[in-house]
């Protein structure tokens, strides 16, 4: 498969105070087109680091990253901003929608930075949110939707520009076994359907058992590798 | 979702703050405004008092004399006053050409003298467009322009001790610095406003001031009352031009040139109303920055998702800028229709102010409906609540993603 995203040697170390904290250490890794990737490591292993490093959140202190094989290492703010627009969706652990708009606005909300038409965000938001299963949940705010249903609506949130990844830092933890099961199977659903990549960092073993290839961390290193499907 | 709706729902999330940042804004605009209008009456008054207490719009006179160089009466007076008069009330702008001779003597009742600063004058005209006529407290205005009567202020009357129908003896120099002296009766007393003129105030008629003098026709000034609205910064140099073309060389002043007093109060003002208006800003300022710095903080996570999403920092500041904007304006809107509902009652409520600098009486409180102060409160408001949200909004813009992902 082709590759998208390739990190060599990615070092980060956090700052405790006057005590350097390693959290990554010289990882390697490599995000090919529409694979289903689980990050799986104990807390503190570095999977969230590695998530933010991988979607332009945080820059590494070492390291190489390539985006298509190019260094997105010395873009300024603005273009890796842009980059995460266009190429990236991103699903949080606790959902992070806007409070002041509705599960369609806020779909709606990565196309709109895109320049897309009011038409044309309507439309998709719609279709996006019906793909998830919300359409009747389309001028709701979050406040009133349940766990799942946010989630959903950041999946669909996540799809709104068609990015080529999308990264989910431990999407489930927040959910109830069934309704974290429906997020997954969307999740699965979406991969195979649109053919986007997903990297999710996890813990849980039902997520791992969903994985096209699993890399494990430990101690800001990756540990081991498999492909339990 | 423009940007703009997403601003005005974020105003909207917290209705008690930013209830109390739009008040401030309310208090702030309607301060200006109101102060701004009572400036404004204030300034009026005092244009309209000085214009009509005797300087007028406008005074033409010899450029020696505005100079102060005049040792004695009528030393540089003019001395074709009545075609230079005829020439100016030919101006369709023109309303009246005051005829004055300034001098200087000593009035006496025989066994005290007293020293007066006398003004010549026309009465008629006087008594149509001056308030001189209007200060007479008893007796009565000059019945024509030849009559050998005296009007005095009512300090000058008390020091005489004279009143209205006595005689007295005026002693004044001739341009020539022969003394001279004439008798006259005492028409009127006038209460002036300023109390060191009332003590040496007399006025008489032109007549009795020629003669005294010895003018020979010369007077010291023709002041000019325009009709209104007035302009006299547009009307001096056209009735100058008109003099110059007719041979005549005169000096000319508008009556804010002539009225130090008046600059002196007004920049007086100007000083109070501006460390006032400051000292609104400040408070504006700071309330509104505290505001902004919350509403900031309570969504650091929430800024960290949208620049997850892509959002530009300058997007993020332009937001926050844009809540601020939206609680100025709305904050001016409602402070105006508060100005104007304060101003409806104040006007109404038949208030006396204190009599301002050189005036006798309070006058009725009436706050002017200023439109520039309106302009200026909502220019201050707005640039203030845009200043208090674009350091806050900018501090949060620049954070780092993943503190801001990571704050509770």
């Amino acid at each position: 498969m082709e590759t998208i995203l390739e990190g060599r040697g990615l070092t980060r170390t956090y700052w405790l105070g006057a005590t350097p904290v390693a959290a990554l250490s010289g990882v390697d890794i490599t995000i090919r087109r529409a694979e289903f990737l689980v990050l799986q490591g104990p807390s503190g292993s570095g999977k969230t680091t590695l998530i933010n490093l991988l979607g332009l959140l945080d820059r590494p202190d070492g390291g190489s990253l390539q985006l298509d094989g190019v260094s997105v290492a010395t873009l300024d703010e603005n273009a890796r901003a842009d980059l995460r627009r266009d190429r990236f969706g991103f699903v949080f652990q606790s959902f992070n929608l806007v409070a002041v708009l509705t599960a369609s606005e806020n779909v709606e909300y990565p196309m709109r930075l895109k320049g897309a038409s009011r038409e044309a965000r309507r439309r998709r938001a719609a279709e996006l949110l019906a793909q998830v299963g919300l359409s009747e949940k389309r001028e709701v705010r979050p406040d009133l939707l349940s766990g799942g249903q946010r989630q959903r609506v950041a999946i669909a949130r996540a799809l709104a520009n068609e990015p080529e990844v999308i990264l989910a830092d431990e999407p489930t933890a927040n959910l109830d076994t069934k309704t974290a099961d429906e997020v997954l199977d969307l999740m699965s659903r979406i991969n195979e359907e649109r053919q986007v990549a997903f990297v999710l960092s996890s813990h849980d073993p039902r997520v791992v058992a969903r994985a096209q290839r699993v890399l494990t961390l430990q101690d800001g290193r990756i540990a081991g590798g498999a492909s339990p499907r | 979702m423009s940007l703009f709706a997403l601003a005005l729902r974020n105003v909207a999330r917290n209705r008690r703050r930013s209830l109390l940042t739009g008040g401030v804004v309310v208090f702030g605009f309607a301060a200006i405004a109101l102060a701004g209008g009572f400036m404004s009456q204030s300034f009026e008054g005092l244009r309209e008092g000085t214009i009509r207490n005797g300087t007028g719009h406008l005074q033409f006179a010899d450029p020696a004399f505005f100079a102060g160089n005049e040792d004695a009466a009528l030393e540089h007076g003019l001395p074709e006053s009545g075609r230079a008069a005829a020439i100016l009330s030919r101006d369709s702008e023109v309303q009246e050409v005051l005829p004055r001779i300034d001098f200087v003597g000593l009035a006496t009742n025989g066994t005290r003298s007293v020293p007066f600063l006398g003004t010549g004058l026309d009465p008629a005209p006087e008594a149509r467009t001056m308030d001189t006529a209007k200060l007479l407290v008893s007796g009565r205005w000059f019945l024509d322009a030849n009559e050998r009567g005296v009007v005095l202020g009512s300090g000058l009357a008390r020091a005489l001790n004279v009143k209205a129908g006595d005689t007295l003896t005026l002693l004044a120099t001739t341009p020539e610095g022969v003394l001279n002296a004439l008798d006259a009766t005492v028409a009127g007393l006038a209460e002036i406003p300023i109390k060191e003129l009332d003590e040496r105030y007399l006025a008489t008629t032109l007549g009795l001031a020629s003669e005294l003098l010895v003018a020979s026709g010369r007077v010291s000034k023709l002041t000019i009352v325009l009709r209104e609205p007035a302009d006299a910064e547009a009307a001096l140099p056209r009735l100058l031009a008109s003099l110059s073309r007719e041979g005549i060389g005169v000096a000319g002043k508008t009556w804010e040139d002539l009225a130090v007093f008046y600059r002196q109060v007004r920049m007086l003002y100007l000083g109070i109303f501006g460390f006032m208006g400051l000292v609104l800003v400040v408070v504006v300022l700071l309330a509104a920055a505290n505001t902004m710095m919350m509403a900031a903080a309570e969504r650091t996570r929430e800024i960290g998702t949208l620049r997850a999403l892509g959002t530009r920092p300058s997007t993020i500041t332009s937001m926050f800028v844009a809540e601020g904007l939206i609680l100025a304006v709305l904050g001016c809107v409602g402070g105006a229709l508060i100005s104007v509902a304060i101003r409806a009652v104040l006007n109404h409520a038949g208030l006396t102010l204190p009599p301002p600098p050189g005036v006798a009486h309070g006058t009725p409180l009436h706050v002017n409906l200023y439109v520039t102060a309106y302009a200026a409160g909502a220019l201050a408001m707005s640039a203030t609540l845009v200043a208090a949200s674009w350091f806050p909004a900018r501090r949060a813009a620049r954070m780092p993603i993943i503190e801001a992902l990571a704050h509770v």
